[in-house]
């Protein structure tokens, strides 16, 4: 047999649950170790930076949040042959990307200062031997030449480890394009996905059982998030908030779901219902439509004051 | 500069770019600042459209329709008044702020309006200054 091939994985701007889903491969782990071998893992195994091997493939969580990131995106870069930007938070940002709706001297004083868990009383920041943050969150294809794009908050075992055999096989990997509303099990309306009020899950209760979220109030982001997971949430009548982040052809997650909520928006009254109703009811815009994806939006951090 | 201030407005074909038309065949003056993309509908302006217009360095987006019940297609401006309510909540919580966002109902006869609106809206984000997303964006690091 060949010469296995030589898998690396990476952390950067994540919190590790990437790495969880890899570890839970189970037997499927088993088909990828025939074909291949674990060469570099600083989560899983001891790894020095300074002797990092040639790498086959390359698997990498999380985005690009600190100098630190930065730094060794670039040097893995130039060491692995195929790059995998593995889970959301590497292709579009993720949840930390949140951060982006403030500056980077606001997040440092909450984080070191103001929080309640912390105890501070001489208000130092530390700033020396510590990465220092960027201005924002940024995809990791901002500083590595990606060949795949796997999301998922984190993404499913199960499917990844079929991708991962495929590649290390030779085989071409297609993932799905279509929305997740293509694979979802409830019944859309014949008169489409529309809503005539907006709730919180908790004010529902139990939803209906066969029926689409969006049409008994809920805010599902099935509309515009890629159908990788095979509609996990909706299927046990839990909202999409949509982890895998948008379809292909989606430019702005957030924006396309701004326009399929308001659009059919009380769509039975489409000329009398007041304009303002759908708006007045969606309190929290940008934690509600871009919860994964904002670093990757069109707008994709806060403008600050005078934007320098 | 203030002077340089781009405002990029999005005009239905039927009746808020015949405006325009309109505006301009009165030779009715307004502020160079506007440019205007000619959409069919308002109701085909995608958010998308408007924050792809911010992220590529507008200070300003104006969006402009027929008046409720003139729309061509029947509704499509009715969607896109709801859809702007949730836009100008998100750009100010982008930092953007809703002020640089307007929309409004210009009819192909409403030279004159639409020549004021251009207007008002030029002097409101000349007020406001330059809005530096873009130079915010491109910083590295
Ligand atoms: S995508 Fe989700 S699971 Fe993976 S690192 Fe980011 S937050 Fe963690
Ligand atoms: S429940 Fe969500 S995913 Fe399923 S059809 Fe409705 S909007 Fe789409
Ligand atoms: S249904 Fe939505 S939130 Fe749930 S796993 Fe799938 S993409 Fe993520
Ligand atoms: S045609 Fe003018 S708004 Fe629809």
């Amino acid at each position: 047999m060949a010469d296995k091939a030589k898998i690396g994985t990476m952390w950067l701007g994540g919190c590790s649950g990437c790495h969880l889903s890899i570890a839970d491969f189970h037997e499927s782990l088993l088909d990828v170790l025939e074909l291949a071998e674990f060469e570099f893992s600083p989560v899983l195994m001891d790894t020095k930076y300074d002797e990092v091997p040639e790498l086959d493939v390359l698997i990498v969580e999380g985005g690009i949040r600190n100098d630190e990131n930065r730094e060794l995106a670039e040097m893995l870069n130039e060491k692995a042959k195929f790059i995998i930007c593995y889970g959301t938070c590497a292709c579009y940002g993720g949840i930390p990307g949140l951060g982006n709706l403030f500056t980077v001297d606001e997040l440092e004083e909450e984080a070191y200062i103001n929080s309640l868990s912390t105890v501070n009383p001489d208000k130092i920041i530390p700033n020396e031997e510590v990465p220092h943050l960027e201005s924002r969150v940024r995809p990791l294809e901002d500083v590595m030449d990606i060949d795949l794009m796997v999301p998922g908050c984190p993404p499913r075992s199960d499917v990844v480890a079929q991708a991962v055999v495929a590649l290390l096989k030779g085989e071409t990997i297609e993932l799905p394009t279509t929305n997740l509303c293509e694979v979802c099990p409830r019944e859309k309306p014949p008169e489409g996905l529309a809503m005539d009020f907006i709730k919180r899950q908790f004010e529902v209760g139990a939803p209906e059982k066969d029926l689409c979220l969006i049409s008994q109030g809920l805010v599902c982001m099935g509309p515009a998030t890629v159908s990788l997971c095979g509609a996990e949430c909706p299927s046990i009548a839990i909202q999409c908030r949509g982890c895998y982040g948008p379809t292909a052809k989606v430019l702005d997650q957030g924006a396309k779901m701004v326009s399929a909520i308001a659009s059919d928006y009380g769509i039975d009254e489409d000329k009398t219902v007041d304009p303002e109703e759908v708006a007045n009811q969606l309190d929290d815009i940008v934690g509600t439509f871009y919860t994964y994806t904002l670093p990757a939006a069109l707008v994709p951090a806060k403008m600050q004051k005078g934007g320098k | 500069m203030a002077e340089d201030i781009k405002i990029v407005m999005f005009c239905c074909n039927w009746c808020s770019y015949g405006g325009a038309d309109t505006a301009g065949t009165a030779r009715m003056q307004y502020p160079p600042n506007i440019r205007v993309i000619r959409v069919m509908c308002s109701g085909r302006i995608d958010p998308q459209f408007v924050l792809k217009a911010f992220k590529e360095g507008a200070d300003g987006v104006f969006v402009a329709g027929c008046h409720m019940g003139d729309c061509h297609y029947d509704a499509g401006n009715y969607k896109l008044d709801r859809r702007m309510r949730l836009l100008y909540k998100l750009v100010e919580d982008m930092g953007i702020g809703k002020e640089r966002l307007y929309h409004d109902w210009i009819s192909a006869s409403e030279g004159e309006k639409f020549s004021e609106s251009v207007k008002m809206m030029v002097n409101r984000i000349k007020e406001l200054g330059p809005a530096h997303l873009k130079d915010q964006l491109e910083v590295e690091g």
